[in-house]
């Protein structure tokens, strides 16, 4: 009776601690999504950056002319004359995605504009990415950590960067579906179902049609097989998790347009198909050894590795001559620059001169992940007591993402969920041992005559006492003897817990229990929960902070404060409109590749280059253009019929990102493959400058006068603020263009081409306008031709 | 030499009279698995004297064999009554979770066969 009256009482603990866990987890979905929406707070509700736009021009595309004529998709605005083919070369789960979202909503009779969809699309997918953690890590170490974990990832900054808002990229959805294919991963691997093994290879294909970043998941899957193999954790749930997985994951991206054949030909995925035959070596090996006697066994096994290593040997070797045929031995451009991160700058000027690319900063990983940077290795060694095939799985993803994070900034994104599912279980262990102690200590402390008061230590424990609104309050039911000294260790660790080095004893309960519950002394408990509350409190305040003031610029619209209010520099939109409201439709527009997606998108001009950035020696043609003196330029535009080129100057403001700051990259990868574009001419001793000691050929290039044109009518002076030094080549014409706009702030500038000179034989001399014979040599003598 | 013949055949020998006494319904999943092998390995045949031009075709033929295969030994673990890690699965659910894997395996194959 009194056992039934327990049960029923711990029933009732646990049904409640459901209900409580589904409304914590529902307001997790709620933060993660609100702290999402500081840009449209401060700006609007607007498309930030420049992919995005891109990706909203193809949804718009797609929610006007329906699927079919997306799938087959040949885009002629962009990459004038080449084209590019949007329906081979685009990631497309990002934007059937949004158009399903947006089709769901319109046909309900909810009027939501597919800019609606697209700007909140990141932040819904946020708040289902940490209810993805949560079973993630529920799956690894019990509920207690999973609701941690999923808090975590909610606010954790780095993940915020790229999914505002209106950052509508492809992360924003491809971060949810690689947290959710991991999830699959390990339920499969837990209960050996084949229902979650499909599950599992449908979330793969989800993540294949989302992102590039698919082949982290096909290479740390295979590579987590083959350490259960060698570590002896070989089960036939790890057979049923992993094999169904390649066959079906390979024919799924070979779906995908983009991937295609690429899924079987490329060594990005040679991995999986290895540790694919390497775990039907094993199974056939482990099953023969179920039914054979050891000694026969023996035979065996030296028969076969005479023979497998000769079959091995010619297997190997064919393998390695095909691989070793192609220069980069199979692997892409993208791949092989993160496995050695000098490849980029050596080969591939465009891989490298992206900013995103570059590696990050140490104060970075604390900007981006602040406390957890801490709370980590405590998780990792919490993942070793017990080591389960789930755990050592954790560690791994988080080992291989620290060390990609560290090639590449943008790659911290993959990092944030490893850290955060480490995190959850470091606190929830934490919390669970201080919490054990405080509730030992208190019992023992009231009911100090009964014996059996200690016994309900071992069986589930909730707090009454130290409950923080945003932490879980349930720690995990199965509790396993801990060694006292792993705990000194893991909480030696977290840098606030000083007061407990010197308090590290056991206290044994009673003689006739054989468990006993490993506590510390009940003052030390407390200050140590209380010290993890504000751990926790800081960790908000931080990533709320990264949030509203860092990572929540559209960067299409800047703003500063100065002594007389706040500024709004909206320049970009108004030379975009200006371009759409005063050119014809079938007008080229030349820019360097940044602004390729804002122009087709806003705009709606063709472009010569854009984001993609596919074609290495078209970008050199404009950058050559760039850099060469005007009549040179004028030759190049005039050759891809280009009827107005856009710079982007910050001189008057101090924009800093403007195209003067980025010429020195034009010249870099023009002169890759036009050799006559020489970087060293540009500069003076080493130094880039643009005063009054630059080079000739830098105050004659097309950036330069483009840039700076009428720039001394500003002030007088010219006086540059963001190079702050007076420019050199102050009073100027231009021959063969025209400025046809500039923004308010002169942020970017427009410049037609001049219609062809009618020349006269000879010299051609500036002040000639208009009076002679129309026969227009082109390729005369007098003019330097470019292309030869 | 002879001992190694004479220990090979004693491990065949083994090896057969082990396998017999594998249950009926065993053997039979393990017959399925040896023919998806074998047109896999007849499709490979014909693909090296023919040229491999469409190649999802190709690709696609090849990865339903083995995929089948693959899919057929994992029903067998499941089934498998020795095996103890799945004695609380019933065999019936087993048998759907085949069923609805190799239902995704196969639209997935119709797609891509072109």
């Amino acid at each position: 009776m009194a056992t039934s009256k327990v049960e029923g009482s711990s029933s009732l603990r646990h049904a409640f601690g459901g209900v409580l866990s589904v409304f914590i987890l529902l307001l997790i979905g709620v933060v993660a999504f609100s702290i999402r929406l500081f840009s449209v707070i401060k700006y609007e509700s607007v498309i930030h950056e420049f992919d995005p736009y891109f990706n909203y021009r193809v949804t718009q595309f797609l929610s006007k002319n329906g699927i079919y004529d997306f799938w087959n998709w040949f885009d002629d605005r962009t990459w004038y004359p080449l084209g590019r083919v949007i329906g081979g070369t685009v990631y497309p789960g990002l934007t059937l995605t949004a158009g399903t979202m947006w089709k769901l909503a319109n046909s309900l009779n909810i009027p939501l504009s597919v800019e609606t969809v697209c700007v909140f699309t990141a932040p819904i997918f946020s708040a289902f990415a940490a209810w993805a953690t949560y079973l993630l890590t529920k799956e690894v170490k019990g509920t207690g950590a999973g609701i941690t974990a999923a808090a975590i990832l909610a606010m954790v900054p780095s993940y915020i960067s790229r999914s505002v808002a209106g950052s509508y990229d492809n992360e924003a959805v491809a971060i949810f579906a690689l947290i959710f294919t991991f999830y699959l991963y390990i339920k499969t691997l837990n209960t050996g179902s084949l229902f979650y093994a499909t599950l599992n290879s449908l979330a793969y294909f989800y993540m294949v049609c989302s992102w590039g970043g698919y082949t982290f998941i096909i290479n740390l899957i295979p590579m987590h097989v083959l350490l259960c193999i060698v570590t002896g954790r070989y089960s036939s749930r790890l057979y049923i998790a992993y094999a169904p997985l390649v066959v079906l994951g390979t024919l799924l991206a070979a779906l995908v347009p983009v991937v295609g054949f690429n899924a079987v030909m490329t060594s990005e995925h040679f991995g999986s198909f290895l540790v694919f035959i390497i775990i039907h070596v094993v199974a056939l090996v482990y099953y023969i050894k179920g039914i054979l006697t050891p000694r026969l066994f023996k035979v065996a096994t030296t028969l076969v590795l005479t023979v497998g290593i000769a079959v091995c040997a010619v297997v190997v070797a064919i393998l390695v001559a095909l691989v070793a045929s192609s220069p980069t031995k199979g692997w892409s451009g993208r791949s092989l620059s993160l496995l050695d991160p000098t490849y980029a700058s050596k080969y591939i000027p465009i891989i490298a001169s992206v900013s995103e690319h570059q590696p990050p900063t140490w104060p970075s990983y604390f900007m981006d992940i602040n406390v957890l940077a801490f709370l980590v290795p405590a998780g990792i060694v919490a993942c070793f007591l017990p080591l389960s095939d789930a755990s050592s799985f954790a560690v791994l993803y988080l080992v291989t993402s620290v060390y990609f994070s560290g090639v590449m900034v943008r790659l911290m994104l993959v990092l944030a969920p490893a850290a955060c599912i480490m995190s959850g279980i470091a606190l929830s262990e934490a919390f669970g041992v201080l919490t054990r102690s405080m509730k030992f200590h208190i019992t023992k402390y009231f009911e100090c005559s009964h014996t059996e008061a200690p016994a309900k230590l071992g069986e589930s424990t909730s707090t009454e006492s130290s409950a923080p609104l945003e932490n879980m309050t349930k720690s995990d039911t199965t509790e396993k003897p801990e060694v006292a000294r792993k705990e000194k260790v893991a909480r030696r660790k977290q840098k606030k817990e000083k007061e407990l080095t010197e308090n590290a004893h056991v206290k044994p309960v009673s003689a006739k229990k054989e468990k006993r519950p490993l506590v510390l002394p009940l003052e030390a408990s407390i200050v140590s929960v209380f010290l993890l509350i504000v751990l926790g409190g800081l960790y908000v305040l931080h990533c709320v902070w990264a949030a509203a003031e860092a990572y929540s610029a559209p960067s299409i619209v800047l703003t500063s404060h100065s002594h007389d209010g706040l500024h709004v520099f909206d320049d970009f939109r108004e030379a975009y409109a200006w371009l759409r409201h005063n050119t014809e439709v079938d007008d080229k527009v030349a820019s360097w590749w940044d602004y390729g997606y804002q122009t087709t998108a806003m705009a709606n001009r063709t472009v010569i280059v854009d984001n993609n950035t596919w074609n290495n020696t078209h970008i050199a043609t404009v950058g050559t253009a760039m850099s060469s003196p005007e009549k040179a330029a004028w030759e190049i535009f005039n050759s891809l019929d280009v009827k107005y080129v856009l710079v982007v100057f910050g001189g008057l403001v101090g924009y800093p990102s403007d195209d003067i700051n980025k010429f020195l990259w034009m010249v870099r990868i023009g002169g890759g493959v036009f050799p006559h574009i020489k970087e060293a001419d540009y500069l003076k001793d080493g130094q880039y400058r643009v005063d009054a000691q630059a080079t000739h050929t830098m105050l004659n290039c097309l950036m330069y006068k483009l840039s700076y044109y009428r720039f001394v009518e500003t002030d007088g002076k010219g006086f540059d603020r963001v190079r702050r030094y007076e420019i050199g080549k102050k009073h100027f014409k231009l021959t063969h263009f025209e400025e046809v706009f500039t923004t308010h702030h002169w942020m970017v500038r427009i410049y037609k081409l001049k219609p062809q000179k009618n020349r006269i034989r000879g010299k051609s001399r500036k002040s000639k306008l208009g009076s002679k014979s129309t026969s227009s040599k082109s390729g005369g003598m007098t003019h330097k031709n470019p292309w030869n | 030499m002879a001992k190694g013949t004479n220990d090979a055949q004693l491990l065949v020998q083994s090896l057969r009279k082990a396998y017999a006494a594998t249950p009926t319904s065993l053997k039979i999943i393990d017959l399925y698995v040896v023919y998806a092998v074998a047109t896999a390995l007849i499709q490979v045949a014909y693909m090296a004297m023919v040229g491999s031009f469409p190649f999802n075709s190709f690709l696609s033929g090849v990865l339903s064999c083995v995929g089948t295969a693959v899919l057929a030994v994992c029903l067998r673990i499941q089934v498998n009554k020795d095996n103890k890690e799945f004695k609380d699965l019933p065999p019936e659910r087993a048998f759907a979770d085949f069923v609805l894997c190799n239902l995704v395996l196969h639209l997935v194959i119709m797609n891509f066969l072109g």
